[in-house]
């Protein structure tokens, strides 16, 4: 059987917990990949990515000084970013829609749920592979194509409808406790468009 | 905020197909299922980081119980170490620690979310799914953890319950 070679792929981990950057790293390893950096933070990352090409970043989403979003939004939009068009896939235990929203407006490709296995980390990796996207600039935003499909769509807008029915992180802060996490396959639902 | 100008559409300079290739030695199912065995022989070392965790986050509790002023700074550690834990364990056939750690993230995001000062009836809750956690490991309760797992949700979920009554939608 055949697949995608990684072997030539440079990947960038960007955990503070040393063990889940050992299981990221596990994971890439055993799927071919060699040349694996890591780094503790966001600030570490972006350090590391002015010397390190990377061609994916997995990246958490808590972390401190700088968190896996300000990392992200740093990486599309600062000015000395060496690289704004790098796919990043955030992996986080996250996953209530508000969060997933913010993470794909922040300029994140792909969204994976903690815990994860290697079969979830591997298809994020291929749709990145297999569905290249345009770069958007619009506003304020600057990252991959928010809508992966174009379609000439005559019917109601009932997304962008449901998007404005989303509350805001201040007001959806106000009571997280009731929201359910999605599943990876609402998550997927839900950033396909 | 230029909300209304027309959105600009660029190409990115290269695409990762330009690095990558299928071969027959590439990634299909057989390496999948080799990357799980793989992940699967690192339970031994899970066990030895959850150890870590567990040790860290009831050494945050005493700290809490210690605490003469606002406990919030340490629940906040605690929510990060329950973090950790709910990330981790799913991935090493442990997903009841990653259903417990669930439960008392969302219990301290509500707390914070409400800017409530942990009080002893919310300490009790912290140092139930605490016990809870330790059991698990300590058994090796793998997997869903039989009818003891569900037991131990239910009860978790019943004090849960007891100290946070679910909101009524009608009210909210």
């Amino acid at each position: 059987m055949s697949g995608y070679n990684l072997e030539r792929l440079n990947f960038l981990v960007v955990d503070d917990n040393k063990h889940m950057r050992a299981l990221v790293k596990t994971i890439l390893h055993a799927l071919g990949s060699k040349n694996v950096h890591e780094a503790a933070d966001g600030a570490d990352a972006f350090k590391e990515l002015r010397h390190f090409p990377a061609d994916i970043i997995i990246c958490d989403w808590n972390m401190s000084p700088l968190d896996g979003l300000d990392f992200v939004r740093l990486v599309r939009t600062g000015k000395d970013s060496p690289n704004p068009f790098v796919p990043i896939i955030m992996l986080t235990g996250h996953t209530e829609m508000h969060r997933v929203i913010e993470a794909r407006d922040a300029g994140v490709h792909e969204f994976l749920a903690k815990p994860i296995s290697a079969k979830g980390l591997y298809s994020r990796v291929k749709s990145i592979i297999e569905r290249p996207r345009p770069f958007i600039r619009a506003g304020l935003y600057f990252g991959p194509d928010r809508r992966r499909r174009q379609i000439d769509w005559k019917g109601s807008e009932r997304r962008k409808n449901s998007m404005e029915m989303i509350p805001s992180k201040s007001a959806a802060s106000a009571a997280p406790a009731d929201e359910g996490g999605l599943s990876q396959a609402e998550v997927e639902a839900l950033l396909n468009g | 905020m230029s909300g209304t100008s027309k959105p600009e559409f660029i190409q990115p300079p290269s695409t990762l197909k330009d690095k990558v290739a299928i071969t027959n030695d590439g990634v299909d199912l057989d390496a999948l299922e080799q990357a799980e065995l793989l992940i699967a022989g690192m339970q031994g070392s899970y066990l030895e980081w959850v150890e870590e965790d567990l040790k860290k986050i009831y050494a945050l509790y005493a700290q809490a119980q210690q605490e003469t002023g606002s406990r919030k700074p340490v629940f906040k550690d605690i929510f990060s170490v329950a973090h950790d834990v709910k990330g981790q364990g799913g991935s090493f056939n442990y997903p009841l620690m990653t259903i417990i750690g669930n439960l008392l993230c969302r219990f301290l995001e509500r707390l914070e979310a409400e800017d409530t000062e942990p009080k002893d009836s919310h300490m009790a809750v912290v140092k139930v799914h605490i016990d809870a956690m330790r059991l698990v490991i300590s058994q090796r309760m793998e997997g869903e953890g039989g009818r003891a797992g569900d037991n131990l949700v239910r009860g978790l979920n019943a004090a849960l319950s007891k100290i946070q009554p679910p909101k009524d939608p009608a009210k909210s």
